[in-house]
């Protein structure tokens, strides 16, 4: 008897401490992972949700100097949207920024898998010419742009030097009508490495054996590389061409330096620079109008991350 | 189990208490906590801490006060001021870039500093200009620079042109002709998009006749004919389209041009080379008037008030800009002072002055007449230079 009570109270404090305790514990556990999502989340907040949200404010209310300061721009509604959507500037803007990003990056990856697929091969010196490929990488924009400038100088440069070697006449490269393929060039050169490592790699993931195989079937080494690595290389390539899209995009640094987004050569990156920071041709600030624009370029870059997803899945409902 | 779960409550108690440190970090941005120490700002990064400059500044500290001195570029003071004007936390003294002061003054900025007792009295009309705006004044200059053509002496006597002969745009053209004709390169100058190649282009725009109000004359499209017919005949670098000051300098340096425009500010270095000056013509014959150039002393506006403050921080102006030691202010500079007194002093002292002390007292104020429309005439200046200038 005692024994049968002694037990069933145990096993009522058991059953107390069985219901008490799992209540507890994911009390706590929950603590902890709030506790370590904190971090992160207040991160994710200060320094992305806000910005974000302040830009898409700004470009809702009209902002000068002045209101800036006191902090009373008047409510635009969609106003200034309208304003640069219908300026003409907006649109040869946005042309010239699809003619830089798109050509840009399809000579990056193109010459970036070009030289991917030959570094595949082992030779000597294979480690030291694939670090002076990242050369581009590694210098400040700041330095390479400059340079970029002086070999582009249309009375001095060395491009200008060598056309004339061949008794070709100088070309003014970033006069106004042709800065935009100055800046191209300069970029595409900055873009290669970056498309080269990640391409490498994917490269090295590649089973040697696929092609050991092919080869004994009798494949050329072009029928290799369309058969064998670019359809194996697709989940890389689509993830090469995002980012790359996404960095050539938001590129202010290399053309500002170059030329100042004259002429051929603004982007709506560069212009919303300028109109920020009244750095164009007027000192006047407009934050509404330059926030516009990073909305729209926000738009853009979102609109291919979903191609990208979309192709992405595609991919793997394919697999 | 007490234990690691223990140390799961520590680990995320530690990670929140680090996350609720980083919010508090970014909510505690107020104004200077020293209200003994007066934040001075000014666009000469390039006179580093302990330098002459530095020195002199932190020597003109109120008994009490000691001031922090802080040199940005010039580009950056005026956007930095409205920042911090904006989060009241602004500096004391800012030196403000002249014809950015009806901008400043629009956007509520700057204060008027003769409520601080900072006096401008016997300082020239045409300088102090720009820093009045509605009969306020809100920022007195220490003196002026201004522009003048440069030119290499050695490069002339070769190509036999003098300089006394330069009155006029034509007797200009054909002594820059000479020049490249005796196998050098001809001029440089600084066109570049901004206030910068504006500053460069006034010159010839006023040689030309031309007034800002009304910017779309017949003196713009002379001015643009001018240097643009410089590129195409091949007397200045094409490069002059982006080339800012110091590199239209530096090009200038190589000794291989005759001529470059270019400020006062580089007179001290270019004696030493053995380059002279003549001033720029205007169009039909005699001296063109240059842009006034030069920074203002602006006592900012704060939105949390520090009276005994303001007062020291216009003490600090008082003492840059008394008799005593505005001659040391601009010679330490390399400026022209703004009071005709001081600058001829200036002049006793080196005779070398003497052509550019009479540019400065011809020169006229960028925004002096038009105030803040100076913002969009010199936009529409520079993007017309910019238009000529690349024309092929």
């Amino acid at each position: 008897m005692t024994t049968t009570i002694s037990e069933t109270s145990i096993g009522e404090a058991r059953g107390l401490s069985n219901k008490k305790n799992p209540k507890k514990r994911i009390k706590r556990t929950t603590w902890a992972a709030i506790g370590f999502a904190s971090p992160l989340i207040v991160y994710l907040l200060i320094f992305y949700v806000a910005p974000l949200i302040q830009n898409i404010s700004m470009s809702f209310h009209r902002f000068s100097r002045r209101t800036f300061v006191t902090g009373d721009a008047p409510f635009a509604g969609l106003d200034i949207y309208k304003e640069v959507l219908s300026s003409p500037e907006f649109w040869t803007t946005l042309k010239q920024t699809l003619i830089f990003v798109i050509v840009s990056i399809v000579f990056q990856y193109g010459l970036g898998l070009a030289l991917a697929v030959f570094f595949k091969q082992n030779f000597r010196l294979n480690g030291f010419l694939r670090g002076v490929f990242l050369v581009p990488w590694l210098i400040p924009p700041m330095i390479s742009g400059t340079t970029w400038q002086w070999m582009m100088d249309a009375d001095s440069g060395v491009f200008n030097k060598f056309l004339g070697m061949f008794g070709m006449d100088p070309v003014w490269w970033l006069q106004a009508d042709h800065a935009l393929w100055a800046v191209i060039i300069a970029n595409i050169w900055l873009g290669i490495p970056f498309n080269l490592v990640i391409l490498y790699s994917g490269l090295q993931n590649i089973n040697g054996d696929l092609y050991e195989a092919a080869s004994l079937d009798g494949a050329s080494s072009w029928q290799q590389f369309w058969k064998i690595t670019f359809p194996l290389l697709k989940p890389v390539t689509l993830i090469t061409l995002l980012l790359g899209f996404v960095y050539t995009l938001k590129t202010v640094d290399i053309i500002w330096i170059m030329t100042m987004g004259v002429g051929t050569s603004q982007t709506l990156a560069t212009w919303s620079y300028a109109m920020a920071f009244g750095k164009g041709y007027s000192s006047t600030i407009k934050y509404s109008e330059a926030s516009v624009v990073g909305t729209v370029l926000i738009v853009i870059a979102l609109i291919f991350a979903f191609i990208y997803l979309w192709a992405q899945r595609k991919e793997e409902e394919d697999l | 189990m007490s234990y690691s779960k223990g140390r799961i409550l520590l680990a995320a108690g530690t990670a929140l208490a680090m996350t609720l440190g980083l919010g508090a970090c970014g909510g505690s941005s107020q104004s200077s906590a020293n209200d003994k120490e007066i934040d001075f700002w000014d666009p000469y990064p390039q006179h580093t801490s302990g330098s002459d400059w530095d020195n002199f500044v932190k020597k003109c500290a109120p008994e009490g006060y000691t001031i922090k001195r802080q040199g940005l570029p010039q580009n950056d003071v005026l956007n930095n001021l409205t920042t911090s004007v904006k989060e009241d936390n602004a500096p004391d003294v800012v030196i403000l870039d002249n014809p950015f002061m009806p901008t400043a003054v629009d956007a509520g900025l700057v204060t008027d500093i003769t409520k601080n007792g900072v006096s401008s009295e016997g300082f020239d009309e045409n300088i102090i200009g720009p820093g009045i705006v509605d009969g306020v004044e809100y920022g007195v200059p220490f003196g002026s620079n201004a522009l003048g053509l440069y030119y290499n002496p050695e490069i002339l006597k070769k190509a036999g042109v003098d300089p006394s002969s330069i009155k006029d745009w034509d007797s200009l053209n054909a002594a820059i002709k000479k020049v490249v004709d005796s196998g050098n390169k001809g001029i440089v100058f600084s066109g570049i998009k901004g206030e910068e190649g504006v500053f460069q282009y006034l010159p010839w725009f006023w040689g030309a006749g031309g007034n800002l109000k009304n910017v779309d004359s017949a003196a713009m499209t002379d001015a643009n004919n001018l240097l643009s017919s410089w590129i195409k005949n091949g007397w200045a670098p094409k490069s002059v389209t982006t080339d800012n000051q110091s590199a239209s300098w530096d090009k200038f340096l190589t000794g291989e041009y005759g001529f470059a425009e270019n400020g006062s500010w580089w007179w001290p270095s270019a004696k030493d080379k053995g380059y002279e000056m003549v001033a720029i013509p205007s169009k039909d014959g005699g001296i063109a008037p240059v842009a006034t150039g030069g920074e203002f002393m602006t006592l900012p506006y704060h939105k949390t008030e520090n009276a005994d403050k303001a007062k020291a921080s216009a003490a600090v102006i008082n003492c840059l800009i008394s008799d005593d030691t505005l001659l040391k202010t601009n010679d330490t500079l390399g400026y022209l002072a703004g009071k005709k007194t001081v600058r001829d002093e200036q002049v006793a002292n080196d005779e070398t002055l003497k052509p550019w002390a009479d540019v400065v007292s011809r020169a006229q104020g960028r925004t002096t007449d038009v105030g803040l429309d100076y913002e969009d005439i010199s936009s529409q200046l520079s993007q017309g230079e910019q238009t000529a200038l690349n024309e092929q």
